[in-house]
């Protein structure tokens, strides 16, 4: 139950720091940081998140094949490619790769800032940890998700292209053509949306996580294995509920 | 110029309790302005507890401290920021950022809390570092630089804001005699020349009686957690108390023992089976 307080207290703390504290001549969150975080949680995940998008196109496109073949159907694998990768796949393998590279290096970079004290010398010196560590983390984290996942959906689909060019024999043309026909911009939305979630759940899950550890080492260690099951854990329900929202929204 | 009688810091009843541990029990004691003030005691004994309620980082379980006349017990969040802005700490191990350089570190409290020309910020920060001899360390990161300078270059930070009152945690704990006599000739300008206030926590006797003004003395074993003494340096030197004697003089056996009586050895070894009846 604590645990639980303590996130929503953290999510309190960072929306004031983003809308209140701005107004209230209190000072800003560094841009500087958001940016350099930024980088550190989207750019540098980049190759990562291709070569899992990629594969995931990839092997998608093959046991898709596999199956609508026996119908005759193997025009339909883009249409199978783009829905799932859109909505299902797509957020859910790009928030596992965020997930297991940046929210458990937060927690752990964060841990070990509070074991040494950091953490208490930076509120004595009257800087709000919260607005200077966990606000630019929180930002950059929603914000580099869901650019991540366009960029993933993208490589996803070119590795759906390479079977369905070098194996169906299709058209690279009516391969696009496909997709487009078949994508709507809902199925772009809903996963938009959704990895906007997941990155709220990740940034929020892993500083809190990294916030709270106490015992040393051991205690860093802990806390980045919470991290990670706990914000796996959030993303896979909040993505049932996201998917029972979308699907009844239609 | 001698200390003003306006105390700086008030310390009344303190208690914390951990749990069933009683770690600080009935703590009292005052700053005034321009004097330094030296806690001592044991390892263990609450030292660094005590000077933590006093920063605001712990809550005690009952008891007062006053700072600037202001209790910072019940106080809110911004109103201690803002009290937090007159004072500096200085760690027992630098507590730097690890991920800015020595110079980002000593710029930080400028740069987050004030609204000063970056050139002067730089100015301040090659003075403040100066001050602690690492002048040219301002681009190193603290994994660079070994443990004794991120102490100085913890000092150097705390006072970045030119803070009225200064707080060390061992600030010379580790260091080599002459940078331990440079850094307490620092303090010692820092009170003397710019009246600030300072508490300092050390085990270190001649740092304690070459810059204390004030003393208090932490008790060990069954006074753990009391003040057992209370006085100038030569209050505290002439104190008639055993355990202060031991203690400055740094003895190994005294009140502290350094060995139980066979008695109390096999008591504390073996209590819980004496308790049930068996006979040795």
């Amino acid at each position: 139950m604590a645990a639980v307080a303590g996130f929503l207290q953290l999510n309190a703390q960072v929306l004031y720091w983003f809308f209140v504290a701005p107004f209230a001549g209190k000072p800003a969150v560094r841009f500087s940081q958001v940016v350099h975080q930024m980088v550190r949680i989207g750019v540098q995940a980049v190759p990562m998140t291709a070569l899992t998008s990629f594969s995931i196109g990839l092997t998608l496109a093959m046991q898709a094949a596999q199956e609508l073949s026996r119908m005759g159907a193997t025009s339909y694998v883009p249409d199978l490619i783009s829905m799932s990768l859109l909505r299902e796949l797509g957020p859910l393998l790009v928030g596992v790769v965020v997930i297991g590279r940046s929210g458990s290096a937060v927690t752990a970079e964060l841990g070990t800032m509070k074991v040494s004290e950091e953490i208490e010398a930076l509120e004595v010196m009257a800087i709000d940890p919260v607005r200077y560590l966990v606000a630019p983390r929180f930002l950059a984290m929603v914000i580099m998700l869901p650019a991540l996942v366009v960029f993933g959906n993208y490589i996803g689909f070119v590795g759906g292209w390479s079977i369905c060019r070098f194996s169906l024999d299709m058209n690279t043309g009516a391969y696009i053509m496909r997709l487009i026909a078949s994508a709507t911009p809902l199925d772009l939305f809903s996963g938009l949306v959704k990895s906007f979630v997941f990155g709220w759940l990740i940034g929020t899950i892993s500083c809190q996580k990294g916030l709270s550890v106490t015992g040393g080492a051991e205690g860093v260690g802990r806390n980045t294995t919470g991290s990670v099951v706990t914000s796996i854990i959030s993303m896979l329900v909040a993505n049932a509920i996201l998917t029972a929202v979308f699907f009844f929204a239609e | 110029m001698s200390p003003s009688d306006e105390p700086i810091i008030e310390v009344r009843d303190l208690v914390k309790k951990f749990g069933e541990r009683t770690v600080l029990n009935g703590i009292s004691f005052s700053v005034r302005r321009g004097e330094t003030l030296i806690i001592m005691g044991g390892s263990g004994c609450g030292k660094s507890t005590l000077l933590r309620h006093i920063i605001g980082s712990i809550k005690p379980t009952s008891g007062s401290i006053k700072i600037f006349g202001k209790e910072i017990t019940t106080m809110k969040r911004a109103e201690l920021d803002r009290l937090r802005l007159r004072f500096g700490m200085n760690f027992q191990f630098g507590a730097l950022l690890q991920s800015l350089t020595v110079g980002e570190n000593v710029a930080l409290p400028l740069v987050e809390n004030s609204k000063v020309d970056p050139g002067i910020i730089d100015l301040v920060v090659k003075m403040k570092l100066e001050l602690v001899g690492l002048t040219g360390f301002e681009h190193l990161k603290p994994a660079e630089i070994s443990g004794g300078m991120r102490k100085r270059v913890g000092l150097a930070r705390a006072v970045a804001l030119d803070p009225e009152l200064l707080f060390s945690d061992e600030p010379t704990s580790g260091l080599d005699p002459i940078m331990t006599a440079v850094i307490d000739e620092l303090t010692l300008d820092l009170t003397r020349k710019l009246h600030m206030t300072a508490v300092v926590v050390t085990h270190d006797m001649v740092s304690a009686f070459r810059i204390g003004t004030q003393m208090i003395v932490l008790g060990a074993g069954r006074r753990a957690g009391t003040v057992i003494a209370r006085g100038t340096p030569d209050d505290i030197r002439n104190s008639p108390d055993p355990e202060v004697q031991q203690f400055i003089k740094g003895e190994a056996d005294g009140p502290v023992p350094l060995k139980l009586s066979p008695e109390d050895y096999i008591t504390r070894l073996l209590g819980h089976e004496r308790d049930k009846g068996l006979s040795y």
